[in-house]
């Protein structure tokens, strides 16, 4: 318990300081009062309107107070205005953050689902010819990056075979599923397949090293399946660095989304991204990265979490400290 | 004192007899390696030679040199071929020559990045990892945070801020689009090597030698630096030559976004700038994404190897 709040109470101090570093920022360099909300509002503006922006939005207190205001704004899910596009926040950003969490969450379970069977039998199966061949091909799918592997499968399965649609229109799973998983089906493998190279290898590498130990060879002993020593006795000793590596990759992902959403047209958070950073849209990127921010650290909570309920031992350590 | 008895484990099978062939006494390296070191040298060697003995290099066209097919310039007009390897490109030019020409600033980039992050990260890896508590706190509070910024993000504001901010203070003058790419990557790449680097001393720290020099009354620095850092280095170059495969496709990756250095165009501007194309003028993309592929590939067969060879866990993804 003590180490539950330990944890949580850190990272809600990274999730403070990195929201906060942001917004300060994004205002450097504005140092004459009325700068901000000048350009919040862009182009040519009366002194009136800068007035009253900045009053609206508490843009002449100290960044520590604005930033106290925003938090709570932010709490109560008033994420602010884009005062560009005359828009609340929550409302221009809302589909935007649902294509990107679709893509986002799509291409980790791929990676899952497909590396995990994959670095259980390399394992099995050491130094086999399959073992080497499935060794060699995620080595060079972790030496793709996002951009090229898009440009590939775009060549591919959408120039020459024709299977995909080019842009990836926004169609939500309720309205037409069928639609929706072959929108995304190109760019979730793009992002999915060097992500799920780099799991396959390190359960591989896990995995040899934990069916040499001696609990597996009295399991085999008593008689127990190859299947079940593999799957519940091998796997579960193993998936450690696996599970560290979705906390670390997860950033990556995010990063590679922003690129894969640029290359197939789709309206996700990246492309939105760079649209507010360029007009200095304030309160949309302070928005943006704060969902960004939020989701990998609680995600990195989870994973920190999850050793506990993998490994017994970890939960009785933790217990006594 | 306390010693732990690390058992050893035990392996299901006696393990296979080390090989003793040939290409092993004589120490000669893996073809993927020798390939991909060969790749590397000759990448380096042919851009630095286009860029400032071009005279020595007489097949590369210059840089803005178009090609002329049958006397006539026209877009995408040849495919890879004897006139031009890659084929050539929207304006006319040599996509090989472009290829070459690009690759400078992006070894460039990815080499002073990696530096940057390596001396920064290993000086917060090394003070946090031998002094440990308070020092380590917050030092990993910083690489924690640094770690929860997508780097992707974090380099796309940071590039466009510094845009920004050059025009507001004069002293930021000497930056560069090239210095703006190469210090925020530098940045990113910070985090993961205080990391490795702390993880690294944490463990080498406790080894008698250190304990020995501590003992004969050496200053904290003297073991930091010329006990603890020499001992290092082989996890650092090991992590520098992943960490520059990395760096490297995340400049392709801010090139593609169009926050790449003007010129000459890097690999990724030349895929964003061709990629609408890719049906007419399959080789204006795919070259360029290839010598991506095929550098990046080669840092990390590199990597892996000096991984494998120092026996460095960490560095292996």
């Amino acid at each position: 318990m003590r180490y539950l709040v330990q944890r949580i109470l850190r990272f809600a101090v990274v999730f403070f300081l990195v929201t906060f570093g942001l917004m300060v920022l994004m205002r450097l360099g504005m140092n004459k009062p009325g700068d901000p909300a000048r350009t919040m509002l862009g182009g040519t503006v009366t002194q009136q309107q800068i007035d009253e922006t900045t009053k609206a939005y508490h843009l002449d207190s100290p960044l520590i107070v604005q930033y106290g205001y925003w938090l709570k704004g932010m709490v109560s899910g008033d994420m602010g205005v884009s005062v560009q596009q005359n828009l609340h926040v929550t409302t221009y950003i809302k589909s935007r953050v649902l294509t990107t969490l679709f893509l986002g969450v799509y291409s980790l379970l791929l990676a899952m689902v497909v590396s995990i069977p994959i670095g259980v039998l390399q394992a099995y199966r050491r130094d086999s010819v399959r073992d080497k061949l499935f060794s060699g091909a995620s080595f060079a799918f972790v030496a793709i990056p996002p951009v090229v592997m898009g440009v590939l499968l775009i060549l591919v399965f959408v120039r020459w075979l024709h299977w995909f649609p080019r842009t990836g229109e926004k169609i939500y799973p309720w309205d037409d599923p069928k639609e929706h998983f072959r929108n995304f089906a190109l760019p979730v493998l793009a992002l999915s397949l060097p992500v799920g190279a780099v799991f396959s290898r390190l359960l591989r590498g896990d995995m040899v090293r934990t069916l040499q130990s001696d609990f597996i060879t009295l399991a085999s002993a008593k008689g127990v399946s190859t299947r079940r020593i593999l799957w519940r006795h091998g796997l579960r000793n193993s998936v450690f660095s696996v599970i560290t590596a979705i906390g670390l990759q997860l950033a990556g992902i995010v990063g590679g989304a922003i690129v894969v959403e640029q290359l197939f047209n789709m309206k996700g958070m990246g492309t939105l991204l760079i649209t507010a950073i360029l007009s200095k849209d304030l309160f949309v990127v302070q928005a943006l990265a704060a969902i960004i921010v939020f989701s990998v650290v609680v995600v990195n909570l989870l994973v920190d979490l999850s050793y506990a309920v993998v490994d017994p031992r970890i939960r009785q350590m933790r217990a006594l400290s | 004192m306390t010693t732990t008895i690390t058992p050893a484990a035990t392996p299901l099978e006696a393990p296979a007899p080390a090989k003793h062939s040939l290409r092993a006494r004589l120490h000669i390296p893996k073809l993927g390696v020798l390939l991909s070191a060969l790749w590397l040298i000759g990448l380096t060697a042919l851009t630095l030679l286009a860029n400032y003995v071009p005279s020595a290099v007489p097949f590369i066209r210059t840089y803005d040199a178009k090609v002329r097919i049958n006397g006539r310039i026209g877009q995408y007009k040849a495919g890879p071929g004897w006139t031009a390897w890659f084929g050539t490109g929207r304006s006319a030019e040599d996509i090989f020559a472009r290829c070459i020409y690009g690759a400078k600033v992006t070894l460039a980039i990815g080499i002073g990045a990696t530096l940057f992050g390596l001396i920064v990260g290993g000086l917060i890896g090394v003070v946090s990892g031998y002094f440990q508590g308070w020092t380590d706190r917050v030092s990993s509070v910083i690489t924690d945070c640094l770690l929860s910024i997508p780097p992707l993000l974090l380099a796309l504001i940071l590039i466009l801020r510094l845009d920004d901010l050059k025009e507001v203070y004069t002293w930021l003058g000497w930056l560069t689009r090239t210095w703006q790419i190469t210090l925020t990557l530098g940045l990113v790449a910070v985090a993961p090597f205080a990391r490795i680097v702390r993880a690294q001393t944490m463990s080498l720290r406790e080894r008698e030698f250190v304990t020995a020099a501590r003992s004969l009354g050496a200053s904290r620095s003297r073991i930091m630096f010329r006990e603890l850092l020499p001992n290092l280095v082989p996890a650092m170059v090991t992590v520098a030559f992943t960490g520059l495969g990395i760096l490297i496709a995340a400049e392709a990756g801010l090139a593609f976004l169009g926050l790449g250095v003007e010129r000459p165009h890097t690999w990724g501007k030349m895929i964003d700038i061709s990629r609408d194309s890719i049906e007419k003028a399959w080789w204006a993309t795919v070259f360029p994404c290839l010598m991506l592929f095929l550098t990046v590939l080669s840092f990390n067969l590199l990597g892996d190897e000096l991984a494998r060879r120092f026996d460095i866990r960490e560095a292996a993804v």
